[in-house]
């Protein structure tokens, strides 16, 4: 019963990864500035939130909104506070794009996203050059989180494959099976049991420990 | 004299009275006296300071003595080589809690007056009575790799107070006053002058600084990018050197007086004299209304005549790297692979003060 719930939550996340439009969040005390933005990122990809404090309300405002991108000017003085959300609380890490209208080279432009600025818009706030820019940045975290979810899974694999091996060597030793009869053995009762191997090779492990 | 190699500088600083030797080095014509044209662009956040001098766009900083290890090692996005060839100021912090709080501190100790610098023994009730109704006290600091978060850790820690028993939020120094004065910080520890502007407004009490809880321990360096350093050496001595005499002149008190004039403009920290003089002073506003506590060394930028002051000895590094373990920003393992004396170059500043 457990199981089939939490199978089914992990389809649910998926189905509202696919469908559900991207939170924007725009914190900029600048009206126009705001306006302009608003006007080239709104469609059919985003919801766009305006923001226009700062200090502790713009953070409350932030972790009410859980946004997926906060977009903020390079000159903000919020920039700290939003950047490093993550190493205070439990917040998912967010791109933050940030746009300025100072004029700066491309190659720095290069420079600062690779030094980990998702984003750089510079000069007039450009229809088409922003929006580009915007999804860029997101494409390019989206590329890092699962990056960073490839390595978490391969992590966990290489764990379960270890679970495997110990329950393997104890059949092995305890019951004189064949590393391919312990193997069968425990492929069986995560068939019989609709269990992932790993999850029977943990159970034989905390019985092995009682003995 | 020095050959240098780059006349035109572009030096970032943040708005903080302690950004006063970057300051005085220009308005007392010393940068110029080295042979260099130093352009100073005042930041808004530590994070673009530290984007700027990674990528160039500015050539050296003023920064939090925790930065460069923390670019080091990568803390924040691309691993950087940051290097720090001098220490330009130490202390300067405060732990500020608002009025409010001081209030019911002071009914709940039935008491009028709690002799500073005091302990955070003092919140123990105010945190368990939240404890109990699943609420915590805001503190906040101005940025995670700060002496000012370290500062505030080791304060509550001395009193057995866990880091996990508060709110901690990183909010920007000149939001600090406004949002404890709209109830949403209970206290939080800042560089001067924003702790003297909340006890000028009314909004909050100091009540200890890191004067009392550290022995002059380095507060702002000079960050530079290693490569920038092998192509520019005699500019980075000029640089020191013009730095350094800066410092020296900050020592003498009838000086500190002209210091807080130039700061407080509105191309440096755009505040009133009122609340940049006193800390340089070695006066600590603690309640509004009430005399000062003199506390020595408040903000201290040399020792005059003892060139040891600002030199970025490696030790320094690597009580600030264990401070970086202790609360949990960096793990044992990059305290193994951190060489400390490869960042705080100590063999720069020797070579030329």
């Amino acid at each position: 019963m457990k199981k089939n719930t939490l199978s089914l939550s992990k389809k649910n996340t998926l189905h509202q990864d696919v469908t559900s439009k991207l939170k924007v969040l725009l914190a900029e005390i600048n009206h126009v500035k705001a306006k302009a933005l608003m006007g080239v990122l709104t469609n059919g990809q985003y919801d766009i939130y305006h923001i226009a404090h700062s200090g502790v309300p713009l953070l409350r405002d932030v972790e009410q909104l859980n946004p997926d991108v906060i977009i903020i000017d390079i000159e903000s003085p919020n920039r700290d506070m939003l950047e490093n959300l993550n190493k205070i609380s439990q917040f998912a890490p967010k791109p933050i794009v940030v746009f300025s209208e100072q004029q700066c080279a491309n190659a720095t432009i290069n420079q600062m996203v690779k030094s980990g600025v998702s984003a750089y818009v510079v000069g007039e706030v450009n229809q088409t050059r922003v929006k580009s820019i915007i999804d860029i940045a997101i494409a390019r975290f989206d590329l890092f989180q699962g990056l960073k979810q490839e390595l978490a899974d391969t992590k966990q694999k290489l764990s379960s494959q270890k679970n495997i091996d110990k329950a393997k060597r104890w059949l092995m030793e305890t019951k004189q099976l064949s590393e391919i009869d312990a193997y069968h053995l425990i492929r069986k009762m995560a068939m019989d049991n609709s269990q992932k191997m790993d999850d029977v090779a943990k159970n034989i492990l905390s019985v092995a420990s009682i003995f | 004299m020095f050959n240098v190699e780059k006349k035109n500088i572009n030096l970032g600083f943040m708005p903080l009275t302690d950004s006063a030797p970057v300051i005085i080095a220009h308005e007392m014509g010393f940068y110029e006296k080295w042979g260099l044209n130093v352009n100073l662009t005042k930041q808004n956040s530590w994070a673009t300071l530290r984007d700027k001098l990674h990528t160039g766009v500015i050539d050296a900083a003023q920064m939090l003595a925790p930065m460069p290890i923390a670019s080091n090692l990568g803390l924040h996005g691309q691993e950087s080589t940051v290097i720090s060839p001098m220490i330009l100021s130490r202390n300067g912090n405060g732990i500020t809690l608002s009025t409010k709080l001081y209030q019911k501190i002071l009914a709940q100790h039935n008491t009028n007056e709690i002799s500073m610098p005091f302990s955070a023994n003092i919140l123990k009730r105010e945190i368990d009575e939240r404890k109990k109704a699943g609420k915590k006290l805001t503190f906040a600091v101005v940025f995670p790799y700060s002496c000012h978060h370290y500062q505030l850790i080791e304060w509550l820690k001395n009193s057995d107070i866990s880091p996990s028993d508060i709110n901690l939020l990183i909010v920007p120094p000149s939001d600090m006053v406004p949002s404890m004065d709209s109830g949403d910080l209970d206290a939080f520890c800042v560089g001067s002058p924003w702790n003297a502007k909340a006890v000028r407004e009314g909004v909050g009490i100091t009540g200890v600084t890191s004067s009392d809880l550290w022995e002059n321990s380095p507060e702002k360096v000079l960050g530079l990018m290693c490569d920038w350093q092998i192509e520019h050496p005699e500019t980075t001595f000029a640089l020191v050197s013009a730095l350094y005499e800066a410092c020296q002149w900050l020592e003498n008190i009838p000086n500190r007086f002209e210091a807080a004039r130039f700061l407080s403009r509105a191309k440096y920290l755009d505040t009133h004299i009122d609340v940049i003089a006193p800390s340089l002073l070695g006066s600590c506003l603690t309640l509004n209304n009430s005399s000062p506590r003199k506390v020595e060394n408040y903000q201290q930028f040399s020792t005059l005549g003892d060139p040891a002051f600002n030199r970025p000895a490696h030790y320094y590094g690597e009580n600030i790297a264990k401070l970086m373990h202790a609360s949990g920003h960096i793990n044992a393992k990059q305290i193994m692979n951190l060489d400390i004396s490869s960042i705080y170059r100590e063999d720069i500043y020797q070579a030329v003060i």
